[in-house]
């Protein structure tokens, strides 16, 4: 992104909207901001209309708030719940079809090599579970066979929840929803392991109760990405208005679940990825 | 009915938890040299998420 586009020409600062205004006077580009420094800046996200306790947007606020590079990253969404809070982002986004967005992303990585081959542009994929796992899994699985150099991220509110809550492949056994009266009748998989197994360099599992984690982990995906090859992490997300608890509880259902055993924070790295992590933290010392 | 997040200033001991567990962008406000949050009231949705993670308890959701 040239940054001279976030300045305000002179003679107009008076008639641009607040909000824009905030933006380039408060904004975290070329700032190298983290999720410890949230409410000091202006946050990329502006108001969205996601749901009071929405998980998704938690998680979300906090994957944008942890990006290294927020100035030279193109983020790929697709429909579903992150796609309605995507226009009130401050970055470049591209709105694929429906389970396209790793083969969007493939393309675009390759295309933006080719356009600046002296500068590192990061191409991060936000995506929910159904474009993921239920019917982008194809593109998703492929662009990992490919080693594309691509971060995937994966929002899991566990249902299609803007359509009125249908089952995904990522509900838990016996969930009973809105349109799934019956309840499921298969288990969850655990992709985190697919991906480890698919030729990711790194796959994690996360949940924004635990923001450093989380911020930790999209840190290494994305600069293993730039280095090494495809990386995948999942962020736990509960949705409040589709499985029916209170807007409060959003934080309170996480830790729930990781005490039951069905939520768990997992991390893989793979041998080349850790070594080059290993010569970072050399550096830094 | 809408319903907004009031901080409590006395109570406030600037622990940052409730900025951490806010879904919604650029409601709190963190001021360094007093240590104390501040809540837009006008982008707070009242999902009071922010009053349940409150170690202090110095956050409530009141009804306007």
């Amino acid at each position: 992104m040239n940054k001279s586009l976030f300045k305000i020409s002179p003679g107009f600062e008076d008639i641009m909207p607040a909000e824009y205004r905030e933006l380039v006077e408060h904004g975290p580009y070329e700032k190298g901001f983290g999720v410890s420094d949230l409410g000091t800046f202006k946050e990329l996200i502006e108001e969205h209309p996601l749901c009071a306790g929405c998980g998704l947007a938690l998680s979300l606020r906090m994957i944008l708030a942890s990006l290294p590079k927020p100035e030279d990253t193109i983020i790929v969404g697709s429909t579903g719940c992150s796609s309605i809070a995507f226009p009130q982002v401050a970055l470049h986004n591209i709105h694929s079809l429906f389970g396209n967005q790793n083969a969007l992303a493939s393309g675009l990585k390759r295309a933006l090599k080719l356009r600046f081959p002296d500068k590192i542009k990061d191409v991060v994929v936000i995506a929910g579970d159904g474009a993921t796992a239920d019917i982008g899994l194809d593109m998703v699985m492929q662009s990992w066979f490919r080693r594309e150099n691509i971060t995937t991220i994966m929002l899991d509110n566990e249902a299609y929840a803007n359509t009125g809550g249908q089952e995904s492949g990522m509900s838990p056994q016996g969930t009973i929803l809105n349109m799934a009266p019956t309840g499921k009748k298969f288990p969850k998989i655990s992709l985190p392991e697919i991906a480890r197994e698919a030729g990711c360099a790194y796959a994690a599992a996360v949940s924004p109760a635990h923001p450093k984690r989380l911020e930790k982990a999209v840190r290494r995906a994305i600069l293993l990405a730039r280095e090494i090859g495809p990386t995948y992490i999942q962020v736990f997300s509960p949705c409040p208005t589709n499985y029916k608890f209170k807007p409060h509880e959003t934080i309170a259902r996480i830790k729930q679940r990781e005490k039951d055993g069905t939520f768990s924070i997992k991390e893989y790295i793979s041998p080349e990825a850790q070594e080059w992590l290993a010569q970072i933290e050399e550096v830094k010392k | 009915m809408y319903a907004v997040a009031k901080v409590d200033t006395e109570k406030c001991t600037g622990c940052k938890l409730c900025i951490l567990t806010c879904p919604d962008p650029n409601v709190f406000t963190f001021y360094k040299e007093v240590k104390k949050v501040a809540v837009n009231e006008n982008r707070c949705k009242g999902c009071g998420l922010c009053a349940a993670a409150c170690p202090k308890e110095a956050l409530a959701v009141v009804s306007v």
